[in-house]
C-alpha cells in the first residue's frame, strides 16, 4: 500500500521553528542560559589565545637566542665557572655574543652612613654585557672599555627606584662596602631577565679590585644564532667547564615568560569548568522548558498525529526545536564572547586572536547539547498516547 | 488543482465491495481495578458516500469508538478494516500514512496553531504527505474556497469567530481529499445559529460524495442525518435509519 507519512527535511525544520516563534519570550530566556556558558567559553579561550599571540609576539621581538650559562647551585658546593668560561663560549662557531657577570654578593647602600639594605646586588660586568643583552640606558650611558677598574656604576631600573635615583643630576653616587661608585646611568627595563633589573652594575677589574671578589664569572650570558639554538645550547656546558660539564647549568630566560603562560592555563581551566557548568546548568533548562512545552503541546501533538505524523516525526520535531533553541543561544554567545574578547584585547593593546575552531565548537556544542537536552522530551511527545492528546483539549 | 498533483496525492482505489471503514466485535478494554471495558463488541459498517451520526450520552463510549475509528486507538479485539486494510497488522508508521491520506478530522475545540494564517493552518494538513509548500498552499486555498472562507486566507485563528475557525479546522480535513471524515462534536463549541452553518456545510461536503461520520450528544444535531448510531454501555445499537425516523427511544 501506498499510503505512506512522508515529512520533507525543509519542513522538519519549518515545524520546529513554528514552534520556537510562536514562544519568543520563552525561547529568548531558554537560550540565554546556553548563550551565557558559550560566550564564557570563547571568552576565556579568546582573551588567553589573544594573550598568548601578544606574548609570543613580544618573545619574538626579544628574541628566544638568549641563554644564561651558570655555576649550578645542586650539590653540597658550588663549583665556580673557569675563568675563561667566557672567551672558550665564544669560540663556538654559532654564538654571536658571550658576556661573563661576576656577582659579588654584596648588598648596596645609598651612602656610606646609611645602614639601610634595600635588597639590591652589585655584579661585576664587561661592556660587552650591554651588546649581549641588548639593553640600553634611560639615563646616562653603558659601562665603555676604559672603564672597567673605575668606580662607575650602572643601575638596574627596579635597583635605580629602591635607592631613590631617578636621574643623575648633581651626580648622585651609591657605595659598596664602604666604597663611593658614581651612578653614570639607568638601564632600561629587561623584559626576559627582570632579575638583572633589581641589580647594579660595577667593572668585572673594579670588582675584582675593590671589592677583592674572585674573578670566576657566576654566569655568562650567550646570544646564539637564532635558527641554531637547540643544536647549540648541548654545547655550552662542557665548553664552558671542560672538566666538569655536570656543575653547569644551562638555561633560556625566555622559557621563564613562557612557563609564566602556561601557569594561566589554571586560571583558564576553572574558567573553562565555569563556563562548562553554566552549558550544564543551560541544558537542563532547555529539557525542563521542552518537557513542559510537550505538556502544554498535547493537543498539537494528537493534532499532527492525527494529521498523519509518525511518531518518528514529532520526536525529531522536538529534539530539533531543541537543538534550534541551544543552538541560538551557541550564536548568540559566539558573538557575545567575540565581543568580550575585542574589548578586552583591544583595551589590553593585544591583537585580537579568536580561533575559528573555537567558535565553531562554540556553536557545535550548543547544537549537541540542545540535541541531548530535546531527547527526553522528545521521547516523551512521541509516546504521547494520540487519542488522549487529541481529546486533551477537551477536556 | 492540477490534475498532477490530485493524482500524485490521492491514495490507493478502494477495494470494490469494501466498505469505507469495518469494525468486526470490536472491544476495548482500559487496564485498571477493576478494568474499564469501554466498548464490548461493537460492529459497524460504513459505506462509502454515507453520512451518520453516532450518538450516546457522555461515558457511553462514543469518544473510544472515534478513537478506534480514526486509528489513534487501537481495539484490545477484534478488528477495524479500513477501505478493505486491516489495521491491526500496521505498524505506527503505516498506521500514520493510513490516517495522512485516507481520515481526515474535526474536533470540537478545533485544534487550529495559533502562530499560522488560515491558509497555512489548512496546508497543515497535507504535511505529512511529503507534498511540496506550494502544491500545500495552492490546495489549501481550494479547499478554504470549498469551505466558503476564500477572502480569509491569511487570517490569523484570533481574527476568526468560532464558526469560521471550525471552517477552517474542517477545509484542513477535507484537503487531502480523504475517504472519510471524522467529526467530534464539532458544533460543540459554537452557539447554535453559527454550528447550525457548520451542519449545513458538512451536509454539502456529504453531497459532493464525502463520507462523514460526526460524533455527537446532541439528540437536534443527529436528527437531521441520515443514518444514527446510538452507544450505550459500550454496545452499539445501530438504526441504520435512512428514512428519518427515530430510533426507539435510544436518542435522549
Amino acid at each position: 500500500m501506498k499510503d505512506r507519512s512522508k515529512l520533507r527535511g525543509r519542513d522538519v525544520v519549518a515545524t520546529s521553528v513554528v514552534g520556537l516563534r510562536s514562544r519568543r519570550g520563552r525561547t529568548v530566556l531558554t537560550a540565554l542560559g546556553i548563550a551565557i556558558g558559550i560566550a564564557s567559553m570563547v571568552a576565556v579561550v579568546g582573551i588567553s589565545s589573544s594573550s598568548k599571540a601578544a606574548l609570543l609576539a613580544q618573545l619574538d621581538s626579544l628574541g628566544t637566542n638568549l641563554l644564561q650559562v651558570e655555576a649550578a647551585t645542586g650539590g653540597l658546593s658550588i663549583e665556580p665557572l673557569p675563568i675563561d668560561a667566557e672567551p672558550m663560549i665564544r669560540r663556538i662557531d654559532t654564538v654571536q655574543d658571550a658576556s661573563a657577570v661576576i656577582d659579588t654578593g654584596f648588598e648596596v647602600r645609598r651612602n656610606a652612613y646609611d645602614d639601610t639594605l634595600v635588597g639590591i646586588n652589585a655584579l661585576g660586568v664587561t661592556p660587552e654585557f650591554f651588546e649581549t643583552l641588548q639593553v640600553t640606558t634611560t639615563a646616562g650611558r653603558p659601562l665603555e672599555e676604559g672603564m672597567r677598574s673605575l668606580p662607575v656604576v650602572v643601575l638596574g631600573e627596579v635597583a635605580a627606584v629602591r635607592l631613590g635615583i631617578h636621574d643623575l643630576e648633581g651626580g648622585p653616587t651609591i657605595n659598596v662596602e664602604g666604597h663611593n661608585f658614581a651612578v653614570i646611568g639607568i638601564l632600561d627595563a629587561l623584559p626576559l631577565n627582570p632579575d638583572l633589573s633589581r641589580k647594579v652594575l660595577i667593572g668585572d677589574e673594579a670588582a675584582v679590585a675593590m671589592l677583592a671578589v674572585a674573578p670566576n664569572p657566576t654566569s655568562v650570558y650567550v646570544r646564539i644564532d637564532p635558527d641554531l639554538v637547540a643544536e647549540t645550547r648541548p654545547l655550552l656546558a662542557p665548553t664552558a667547564n671542560p672538566g666538569r660539564p655536570a656543575k653547569v647549568k644551562v638555561s633560556r630566560p625566555s622559557d621563564l615568560l613562557e612557563a609564566r603562560a602556561e601557569v594561566d592555563q589554571n586560571l583558564q581551566n576553572l574558567l573553562l569548568a565555569l563556563g562548562g557548568v553554566a552549558l550544564l546548568v543551560g541544558g537542563v533548562g532547555i529539557a525542563n522548558v521542552m518537557v513542559i512545552s510537550v505538556l502544554e503541546r498535547r493537543g498539537e501533538i494528537g493534532l499532527r498525529r492525527a494529521l498523519g505524523a509518525t511518531r518518528g516525526h514529532i520526536r525529531s520535531q522536538f529534539v530539533l526545536e531543541a537543538a534550534l533553541l541551544s543552538g541560538l543561544g551557541g550564536v548568540l554567545g559566539v558573538l557575545l564572547g567575540s565581543g568580550i574578547t575585542t574589548v578586552y584585547a583591544r583595551r589590553q593593546d593585544w591583537v585580537v586572536d579568536l580561533p575559528p575552531t573555537a567558535l565553531l565548537a562554540g556553536v557545535g556544542a550548543a547544537l549537541a547539547i540542545g540535541m541531548f537536552a530535546g531527547l527526553y522530551p522528545a521521547a516523551k511527545a512521541a509516546r504521547l498516547d494520540p487519542a488522549l492528546a487529541v481529546s486533551g483539549g477537551t477536556g | 488543482m492540477s490534475t498532477a498533483t490530485e493524482s500524485s496525492l490521492s491514495s490507493v482505489p478502494p477495494n470494490p465491495g469494501a466498505a469505507v471503514l469495518e469494525l468486526q466485535d470490536v472491544h476495548r478494554t482500559y487496564p485498571g481495578s477493576p478494568p474499564v471495558e469501554a466498548l464490548v463488541g461493537v460492529d459497524l459498517r460504513v459505506e462509502a458516500g454515507e453520512m451518520l451520526a453516532v450518538v450516546g450520552p457522555s461515558g457511553s463510549g462514543k469518544s473510544t469508538l472515534l478513537n478506534i475509528m480514526g486509528t489513534l486507538d487501537r481495539p484490545t479485539r477484534g478488528t477495524l478494516l479500513i477501505e478493505g486494510t486491516d489495521t491491526s497488522k500496521l505498524n505506527d508508521r503505516r498506521l500514520s500514512g493510513l490516517r495522512s491520506a485516507r481520515l481526515g478530522f474535526v474536533f470540537q475545540s478545533f485544534h487550529l496553531i495559533e502562530t499560522l494564517s488560515a491558509l497555512d493552518n489548512v496546508a497543515t494538513g497535507l504535511l505529512y504527505r511529503g507534498a511540496t509548500g506550494r502544491t500545500r498552499r495552492k490546495m489549501a486555498e481550494v479547499a478554504l474556497e470549498r469551505v466558503g472562507l476564500g477572502d480569509r486566507l491569511h487570517a490569523r485563528p484570533t481574527k476568526l469567530s468560532g464558526g469560521q475557525r471550525q471552517r477552517v479546522a474542517i477545509a484542513r480535513a477535507i484537503v487531502a481529499e480523504p475517504s472519510l471524515i471524522l467529526a467530534d462534536e464539532p458544533t460543540g463549541n459554537l452557539d447554535t445559529a453559527t454550528g447550525e452553518g457548520i451542519v449545513e456545510l458538512l451536509q454539502r461536503l456529504n453531497a459532493d460524495g464525502s463520507t462523514i461520520v460526526v460524533i455527537t450528544h446532541d439528540p437536534d444535531l443527529a436528527e437531521r442525518l441520515p443514518r444514527r448510531v446510538e452507544v450505550r454501555d459500550g454496545a452499539v445499537l445501530d438504526g441504520t435509519v435512512f428514512d428519518g425516523t427515530v430510533l426507539g427511544g435510544g436518542v435522549r
